[in-house]
C-alpha cells in the first residue's frame, strides 16, 4: 500500500483545505509513483488536499500523509487556513463579503 | 467540464477559507454545492469506524469495522480568496467527522426541509455543540409547506438573530445569498 512506505512525521499540519504546490526549487525525480503522479497533477498549480486525494484516487487520509511526507523533503509547500481561533479575522470576511457579492 | 489537470488554479497567494453545508438525508446539499462550486464538485467518501471515529491511516482496517460517508467538495475562487465548501451529511453519528470539518471553518449553512423539520435537529445540535456560527436556509421544495419563516423559527428554536431564509439550491444566485446571509452574521458577531 502507498502509505506504508511513508515516513510519517510528528506533527502534521496538513488537512483537507491545505493548499499544496511545489516548492520553486524542489527536486522532482526520484520520487514513489504516488509521489511522482501528485507532483504531475500539481505541475499547473496549487491544489487543496481534498482536490488531490480525488485526482488521484487516493483516500483522503493516504494523501494527507504524502503530501506531510513531501512536505518534510521539502518537495511541497503549502499554505493552510487560518488557524481557527475563536472568531474569524475581519479582513478575510470583508474579502469574501465582497468577492461573493461581486459574482 | 474541464478535466482534472486542465481544471483553473488558485494560486498560493489565496487565502483558503472553509465552509460547511450541512444537513439531513436528501435535503440538497449535493444540489448547493454543485450550484455554488466552480469545478464538478468532487463526491468523496470518508472512512469511519463504526464507533465514529476517522480512520486516519489504513493499517488494520478491515471493511467490518468501518462504514464510509459522502462527502461533497466544491471550490469558488474569490480575488484573494478561495472558498472550500463541504456538504455533509448532519447524522450525529459522524461526530468525529463533523469536529474535523468545522474546525477553522467560516461558518456553517443549515439546509433545512419543512417537510421533515424534526430532521433538522441533529444537525442543529451538531452546530451548537461545535460552537461555530451558523445560518439556515429552508430548501424549498414543490411539495413543501408554505408556513411563515417565524414559524420555522420557533420550530427550530433558533435565536432571533441566526439568519433564516429561503433558497433554491438548485439556483447559484440564491445559494450565493444564503452563503452571503451566512458571511454577513459572521462578521457582524466579529464586530459586535
Ligand atoms: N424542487 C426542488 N428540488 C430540489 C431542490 N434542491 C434539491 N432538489 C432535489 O432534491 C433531491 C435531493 O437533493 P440532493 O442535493 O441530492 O440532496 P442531498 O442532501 O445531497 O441528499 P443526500 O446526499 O442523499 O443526503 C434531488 O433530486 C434534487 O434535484 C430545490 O431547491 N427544489
Ligand atoms: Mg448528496
Amino acid at each position: 500500500m502507498a502509505a506504508a512506505r511513508l515516513t510519517v512525521p510528528e506533527h502534521i499540519d496538513v488537512e483537507r483545505t491545505t493548499l499544496v504546490y511545489i516548492a520553486p526549487d524542489a527536486a522532482t525525480n526520484g520520487l514513489d509513483p504516488p509521489g511522482s503522479h501528485l507532483l504531475a497533477l500539481l505541475q499547473d498549480g496549487p491544489l487543496s488536499v481534498y482536490e488531490c486525494a480525488a485526482h488521484l484516487g487516493l483516500p483522503y487520509c493516504v494523501v494527507r500523509l504524502l503530501v506531510a511526507g513531501l512536505v518534510g523533503g521539502g518537495t511541497l509547500l503549502t499554505r493552510n487556513p487560518p488557524v481557527a481561533t475563536s472568531l474569524p479575522d475581519i479582513e478575510i470576511l470583508e474579502l469574501v463579503l465582497s468577492g461573493l457579492r461581486a459574482l | 467540464m474541464a478535466s482534472a489537470l486542465s481544471d483553473s488554479r488558485v494560486s498560493a497567494e489565496h487565502i483558503p477559507v472553509k465552509l460547511v453545508i450541512a444537513g439531513p438525508f436528501g435535503v440538497g446539499k449535493t444540489t448547493i454545492v454543485s450550484a455554488l462550486s466552480e469545478i464538478k464538485p468532487l463526491n468523496t467518501e470518508e472512512v469511519l469506524t463504526q464507533a465514529g471515529t476517522l480512520v486516519d491511516d489504513l493499517t488494520g482496517v478491515s471493511d467490518k469495522t468501518t462504514t464510509t460517508t459522502a462527502i461533497d467538495f466544491g471550490r469558488l475562487t474569490l480575488p484573494g480568496a478561495v472558498l472550500y465548501l463541504f456538504g455533509a451529511p448532519g447524522q450525529t453519528r459522524f461526530q468525529v467527522l463533523w469536529d474535523e470539518l468545522v474546525r477553522g471553518a467560516l461558518g456553517v449553512l443549515v439546509l433545512a426541509d419543512t417537510r421533515r423539520i424534526d430532521e433538522s435537529f441533529a444537525v442543529l445540535d451538531l452546530v451548537e455543540n461545535a460552537g461555530i456560527r451558523y445560518a439556515v436556509a429552508v430548501n424549498h421544495f414543490p411539495d413543501s409547506p408554505d408556513y411563515p419563516l417565524e414559524s420555522v423559527r420557533k420550530a427550530l428554536d433558533l435565536d432571533p438573530r441566526t439568519p433564516l431564509m429561503v433558497c433554491d439550491a438548485r439556483d447559484p444566485a440564491s445559494a450565493r445569498a444564503s452563503l452571503i446571509a451566512l458571511v454577513e452574521h459572521v462578521r457582524e458577531l466579529v464586530l459586535s
